[in-house]
């Protein structure tokens, strides 16, 4: 007898609406979660997972030393490399050729997917010389569907003008490394 | 084993019956317990100096090295006890000390023992602090790169090179740490299976030169083939990766290779990217320019040429080719009216075919190793056949008296008993029969006596006669040489006998990977035209499978014929043929195929990737040849089904022999051609630049 009076007096005066209103109400008032996306950007961790890069040392040398690792670990199969030795005393336009048998190990191709690619920073931990590094770098678009695939001279080109911020991130991450 | 002499050890607890003599090692690899080790290896002496595997051994105060302690009967040892542990983690500390951690640029990296063995054995960060030593890498030519700071001096290549090469070549010079494994006054390897060290070295520091760099071990993927340049028929392995050979190694067969492959099959993979690869069927347009066309209009025009010249055609094989190919090729010729069709390239003299079988090895490899004498004639064994020549200085070193009449150019990698150097074989030959019948052999052979009464025999031609006839197993072998020779039918004859007095087998070993594949097939006709005859005066249509001008001993003739037609997977050797017509074949690796070794063991082999551009595979191009000459039979649609028809076609080859005397020695005066050079005996070898550039590749040409 008592729960149906109960049941009638919340039904009539929109009890659990005006309870639900209050929480509405109470946000309303708040300090605001959401961002002026493109005015104002959330702030990021220095473990970003971002478009990639290659960096290079002080010297100007490519760091990538073409060892494949990053491409053995890569969940989703999205980084493609060919190398070759690469006699440092050759003419620069033969160079990369593979008619000299001596030299060091550079690659002549590295590509990497982004539509495959799953951003899991696995090749950024796999790399031995912190050549293939992950950028804070978000905001992207392509045009076509080639556009995707990004090549080893975008990638260093991305490593150079980030390079400031790579190696700040690096330095704070490298203790727990 | 139920042999009386067996032993009882104990090996981690568990019992194992073992035979006097064998070491711990080899008991632990027969059983599948795993030691780590470096230094040991099956195939080469034992040295014991890298104490990998160390194990601990019942009474004995220290850890003894499992590869150089024989089982002794009631031997109790523990290769995973604390104790052996600790030595064994001790030994790897050691070792990783000097050793760079350069993995990620190693090429060795992924396929490393060290790498390995510092996984199971290794700690995980180093004690070590002070300077690490650094070598200076040596040149070692353009088949082997080394980078010395990674070796941890094993001397497996050390002992590589004294104990199977023949050639002591690189040694360890000064002592400690200023060890360096080299060859001490700078050179390039000269072995013919220099290549075999790559795969020996534990570590990174001796890596392929060609393929440096270029392709990481777990992206390959390893198909199974049979190496095409020599009648060994060695097993390989081709590495493929993305569609394109990268590398080839050894399969392990104990009966033909072993463990190893030669240089030769090893690095002829980098011709199939030379630039002159054909990928176009090409025909002579009305200005007489070669150029290019598709295949319909190739083929028919081959056919139309053929067929015009019906009979009066001819075709030449390389002896490399499979035998499908040459059978369909014989079979195409045979159903055009011509018997016309050959393979025995280098061969000038033919008087004596009636009587010689196909030429084999009537013995097995393996058994090569049990003679007690050989006598080699006319073979330059080491550039012809390397691991036949392997098996006959095992031989030499197991006691064997090796005897050989060649000319002075031929050297070998042991020492031989008696040595008759000359570039006439026939008076040698005949002075060597001689002294046999002087022993009092030979008399059930008509006409043999008269036939050599001549010869001027001196002490070594005795003692090569007294080495046959005394040894229990022997055996004669005769090589590529006797088949370039102008007497060859009487050499032949001449060996012959002297293998039936001494109760030898006759062995012989010609050029090609598939000499004897292609007689039994048919295309080494008896009846037509012949090489030789088909080089003087071809027929007014000549069919080439395979070869180029470098494989004939002249082209002045076919290039003036009618119509000529190439099947060639390059280009630039048919300039001086003048080839109507061009079909682009498959090489090596991109066909399905069958090659008899010169043991007459049929073995198949499946392609491993697509044939460049347009080209096809040979028994294609035939196939279709056959069905658009209206001929009957060539409804074949696997190689399976050619092998098999193949086979069967076989039966009926004759096996000829028996002696007959030649009628006189012939000319004293014809002198032995040496052959091609070991890098120069078919049109993908030529091309690889790596062998080209090799210390053995430099030896250009033919001596004459």
């Amino acid at each position: 007898m008592m729960k149906r009076l109960k049941k009638i007096i919340q039904t009539w005066t929109l009890l659990e609406l005006f309870q639900g209103l209050a929480v509405t109400g109470r946000y309303l008032f708040r300090r605001k979660f959401t961002l002026n996306y493109p005015e104002e950007k959330a702030p990021q961790s220095t473990r970003f997972r971002g478009l990639h890069a290659l960096r290079r040392y002080e010297d100007g040398e490519e760091r990538c030393i073409a060892c494949k690792l990053c491409e053995a670990v890569c969940p989703a199969m999205a980084i493609t490399i060919e190398a070759a030795p690469r006699d440092e005393d050759a003419p620069a336009e033969n160079g990369a050729g593979r008619s000299s048998n001596y030299g060091n190990r550079r690659t002549t191709r590295y590509d990497i997917d982004l539509f495959k690619c799953i951003f899991c920073g696995y090749c950024q931990e796999a790399c031995p010389v912190d050549a293939i590094v992950e950028t804070r770098i978000y905001e992207y678009s392509f045009e076509s569907r080639q556009g995707s695939i990004i090549t080893k001279e975008e990638l260093l080109k991305i490593g150079d003008n980030n390079e400031a911020q790579l190696a700040a991130d690096l330095a704070v991450d490298g203790e727990y490394r | 084993m139920d042999n009386n002499n067996s032993l009882t050890i104990q090996v981690n607890d568990i019992e194992l019956q073992v035979e006097p003599g064998q070491t711990l090692i080899e008991v632990a690899d027969a059983n599948g317990i795993e030691i780590p080790r470096f230094c040991y290896h099956k195939k080469l002496s034992t040295s014991a100096n890298c104490r990998m595997c160390l194990v601990e051994v019942e009474k004995a105060p220290k850890m003894m090295p499992a590869c150089a302690t024989p089982v002794m009967d009631g031997m109790k040892a523990w290769t995973k006890s604390p104790k052996a542990i600790a030595a064994q983690k001790s030994v790897m500390e050691f070792l990783l000390i000097n050793h760079p951690l350069d993995c990620p640029v190693c090429d060795q990296g992924g396929e490393c023992d060290l790498q390995e063995i510092a996984m199971g054995y290794g700690a995980g960060t180093a004690r070590y602090s002070e300077k690490k030593r650094i070598v200076k890498d040596k040149d070692y030519g353009s088949l082997v790169s080394t980078e010395m700071t990674r070796c941890i001096h094993c001397t497996r290549c050390v002992r590589f090179g004294t104990e199977i090469a023949g050639i002591t070549e690189i040694g360890g010079t000064g002592r400690g740490d200023h060890m360096e494994i080299g060859t001490y006054v700078q050179k390039s390897l000269s072995s013919e299976l220099s290549g075999n060290i790559i795969d020996l070295c534990p570590v990174g520091a001796l890596l392929s030169k060609p393929f440096l760099y270029s392709a990481r071990s777990w992206e390959l993927k390893s198909l199974p083939s049979i190496a095409p340049h020599d009648a060994v028929g060695s097993h390989i392995q081709v590495q493929v990766r993305n569609g394109e050979v990268m590398r080839v190694i050894p399969r392990e067969n104990e009966s033909l290779n072993e463990i190893w492959i030669s240089d030769r099959d090893r690095f002829s993979y980098l011709g199939l990217n030379s630039a002159d690869r054909m990928t176009q069927p090409m025909m002579r347009n009305d200005v007489g320019k070669l150029v290019t066309c598709d295949w319909q209009q190739a083929l028919e025009a081959t056919v139309k040429g053929l067929k015009a010249a019906g009979a009066e055609s001819g075709a030449l094989a390389s002896p490399s080719a499979t035998v499908e190919e040459l059978y369909l090729l014989q079979k195409l010729m045979r159903g055009l009216g011509s018997s016309s069709i050959d393979c025995r390239l280098g061969q000038q003299d033919f008087s004596g075919q009636q009587n010689q079988p196909a030429p084999q090895l009537n013995s097995t490899l393996e058994s090569v190793e049990q003679q007690n004498a050989v006598l080699i004639v006319g073979a330059n064994l080491r550039h012809e056949q390397p691991l036949l020549a392997h098996r006959v200085r095992k031989a030499a070193l197991a006691g064997a008296a090796v005897s050989s009449v060649n000319p002075a150019q031929v050297n070998f990698n042991y020492d031989l008993s008696t040595t008759v150097e000359t570039d006439q074989l026939t008076p040698a030959l005949a002075a060597v029969a001689k002294a046999m019948v002087a022993l009092g052999k030979g008399s059930d052979l008509d006409g043999l006596t008269a036939l050599v009464a001549n010869a001027a025999v001196d002490e070594s031609h005795q003692a090569i006669a007294q080495s046959l006839i005394d040894g229990e197993q022997v055996m004669v072998l005769i090589g590529g040489l006797v088949y370039r020779d102008a007497n060859q039918a009487v050499l032949y004859a001449l060996a012959d006998a002297i293998a039936q007095m001494s109760g030898a087998t006759l062995s012989v070993v010609t050029e090609g990977a598939n000499a004897l594949g292609g007689a039994l097939v048919g295309a080494a006709s008896t009846a037509g035209k012949n090489v030789a005859e088909m080089i003087a005066e071809p027929p007014k249509a000549v069919l080439l499978m395979g070869i180029e001008a470098k494989d004939l001993s002249s082209t002045d003739a076919i290039r003036k014929t009618d119509f000529v037609v190439a099947m060639a997977a390059f280009s630039d050797g048919l300039n001086d043929l003048q080839a109507d017509i061009v079909l682009p074949m498959a090489a090596f690796t991109e066909t399905s195929g069958t090659l008899v070794n010169m043991e007459g063991s049929w073995q198949s082999f499946q392609g491993v990737v697509a044939p460049k551009g347009e080209a096809r595979p040979g028994w294609k191009i035939l196939r279709v040849l056959g069905t658009l000459a209206n001929l009957d039979g060539f409804d074949l649609d696997t190689s399976e089904e050619v092998l098999a028809e193949a086979k069967t076609a076989t039966e009926s080859a004759a096996q000829a022999g028996g002696w007959s005397a030649p009628s006189s020695l012939g000319s004293d005066q014809t002198t032995v051609s040496i052959g091609h050079a070991i890098y120069a005996v078919d049109p993908l070898v030529r091309r690889s630049e790596a062998l080209q550039q090799s210390h053995l590749g430099q030896q250009k040409g033919e001596i004459a």
